[in-house]
């Protein structure tokens, strides 16, 4: 592959992450609206939402902290997609490998602390240790999950991951394959993307949004793409592991959205666990299930 | 205030010809994505929750409710506003980011309604803040208060909503009011005449007796003390 080639690839691969991230953004507010019987917003809502955040003239920054946290935020995922191979795009997945993806994925947390911490509200801070709190509950489960699925792939490299599922069609698939490592990962995954029961650290009602509190025009702008980012990171990066990634665009696309489906569906339907619950049940029974996966790959 | 519509209105020098459709796109997404925060100070705000609600569904027409004023677009006013109340709807007015628009719901914001004799309550909401737009009734039904905020997308699709520079060009104004029935003490964290400045909206109005009475004895802000733990100062004897 040439420069010029890969080029185009890692700025179309965030790209493509955007849009398709817009479009889950919007099939998570229609759920929310299909489960409490309204009709919801319109398709072009969360385009709306984000042109408007951005064109707002007020930009309250409480310092330089603050503003390089919302570059981080969103940049930690930007750098993350280029390691997600989509169908016809592989970016630098070969280079980078699972774990590196891994590590890119906390980056925006810790990105969010450093900005949210210079608000010095009250509300955010306590977010924002909720927020951590709850990396900490869903990290350790997905980190099993993941070792599960390399180890039995025998590699860290993503594409090869994907290679080995799609040699056998659905059979080779990782969630025929390790079912108990795929139920894990979805309720890791659930936990990450911080939605109901899992919403300690957003919280209206309570924290008033907690991060975000201190947060608005361009910021929280930034946070609404971070959403949309953040949405295709966690689906696409499920896909790739147990459902044998995409061969096409079509089928890849169907995929993340149904996996999304599942996590959306639950989630307005229950009201929100305590931190100390939240540890209790992401300690307790993925890791559970996690290891029994683990324990069935080694055999 | 009546002199509204008086106010010479100087277009932007725009050289770039895909500017004005930019500038349209920019009020449609405006007025296509509001966030709400609802400051619900009386009875008007148990109209609210149909309204969001299944049976109305706010959210088709992109209105969304959001809890912190930094990230809302429209201050939504439910009723009667007492003394004590107003000095708090002032504070978090002038902490949300423009645009901003302000909305009054129920007659109480339009006049007082059935606390007109009340001596301690603020009888006109358009005294001390810009209001963009008045939804009277008492009170008025959820189809009045979607109503209502139809018209107002329209207004801000169109670029009329601009109520919010009116706070900065006739600050003196406004700040006269709030001096009058806050004392003559009366100082927000926010300060109003820089931010004027910074949005290039100083005119003949922003600068008055008032906001030189307030110069006089306005503190500067400070840093709140931090403090770890329940340790507590130990109170004067």
């Amino acid at each position: 592959m040439s420069a010029t080639e890969l080029l185009i690839e890692l700025i179309l691969m965030p790209l493509v992450a955007f849009v398709v991230g817009m479009m889950m953004v919007l099939m998570m507010r229609r759920i929310a609206a299909k489960l409490q019987r309204r009709i919801g917003p319109p398709f072009f809502q969360p385009l709306y939402d984000i042109v408007k955040l951005h064109s707002k003239k007020t930009q309250v920054s409480h310092g330089l902290i603050h503003d390089i946290g919302i570059v981080m935020a969103m940049g930690g995922y930007i750098a993350a997609e280029t390691l997600l191979p989509v169908p016809g795009m592989n970016g630098i997945a070969e280079k980078g490998g699972i774990i590196t993806l891994l590590y890119l994925m906390m980056i925006p947390s810790l990105g969010l602390a450093l900005g949210v911490g210079q608000c010095a509200n009250p509300n955010g801070s306590i977010g924002i240790a909720r927020a951590l709190t709850a990396m900490l509950a869903y990290d350790i489960p997905l980190v099993i999950v993941v070792f599960g699925v390399a180890y039995a792939a025998g590699t860290t490299n993503l594409i090869d991951i994907i290679a080995v599922q799609q040699a056998g069609g659905f059979e080779t698939w990782g969630a025929t394959q390790m079912p108990l490592l795929a139920i894990a990962g979805l309720i890791a995954m659930h936990a990450s993307l911080g939605k109901q029961p899992f919403e300690i650290y957003i919280a209206p009602a309570e924290i008033a949004t907690g991060p975000m509190v201190e947060m608005g025009g361009k910021y929280l702008g930034g946070l609404f793409v971070m959403q949309c980012f953040q949405l295709y990171t966690t689906s696409v990066l499920y896909v790739c592991l147990f459902l044998g990634g995409g061969t096409n665009w079509f089928d890849f696309l169907l995929k993340s959205f149904l996996v999304l489906a599942i996590p959306m569906s639950i989630a307005y339907l229950f009201p929100r666990y305590r931190t100390e619950d939240l540890l209790r049940l992401m300690w307790k029974w993925p890791v559970m299930l996690g290891l029994i996966g683990v324990a069935f790959v080694f055999v | 205030m009546g002199s509204i519509k008086q106010i010479p209105v100087v277009e932007a020098k725009r050289t770039n010809p895909l500017a004005r459709v930019f500038d349209d796109l920019v009020r449609f997404c405006r007025s296509r994505s509001l966030f709400i925060l609802h400051y619900c100070t009386g009875c008007g705000a148990i109209e609210l929750p149909p309204a969001m609600t299944s049976r109305f569904d706010m959210e088709r027409l992109g209105i969304q409710p959001m809890v912190s004023p930094r990230q809302a677009d429209i201050l939504l006013i439910t009723g009667y506003v007492s003394i004590k109340t107003l000095k708090r709807v002032i504070l978090t007015y002038e902490q949300m980011g423009s645009p901003k628009y302000v909305i009054g719901i129920c007659s109480c914001t339009v006049n007082g309604g059935m606390y007109w004799q009340s001596y301690a309550t603020a009888k006109k909401l358009d005294e001390y803040m810009p209001v963009d737009l008045y939804i009277a009734g008492c009170m008025p039904r959820p189809e009045a208060v979607i109503a209502g905020l139809q018209q107002l997308m329209d207004k801000i699709h169109s670029g009329e909503a601009s109520s919010w520079e009116d706070y900065y060009r006739n600050y003196d104004y406004y700040l006269g009011n709030q001096q009058k029935l806050f004392g003559e003490d009366w100082q927000t964290p926010t300060d109003v005449i820089s931010e004027a400045k910074h949005y290039d909206l100083l005119s003949e109005g922003t600068l008055g007796d008032h906001t030189r009475l307030l110069e006089q004895h306005q503190k500067p802000l400070e840093a709140l003390e931090m403090r770890l733990g329940h340790e507590q100062e130990e109170p004067a004897k």
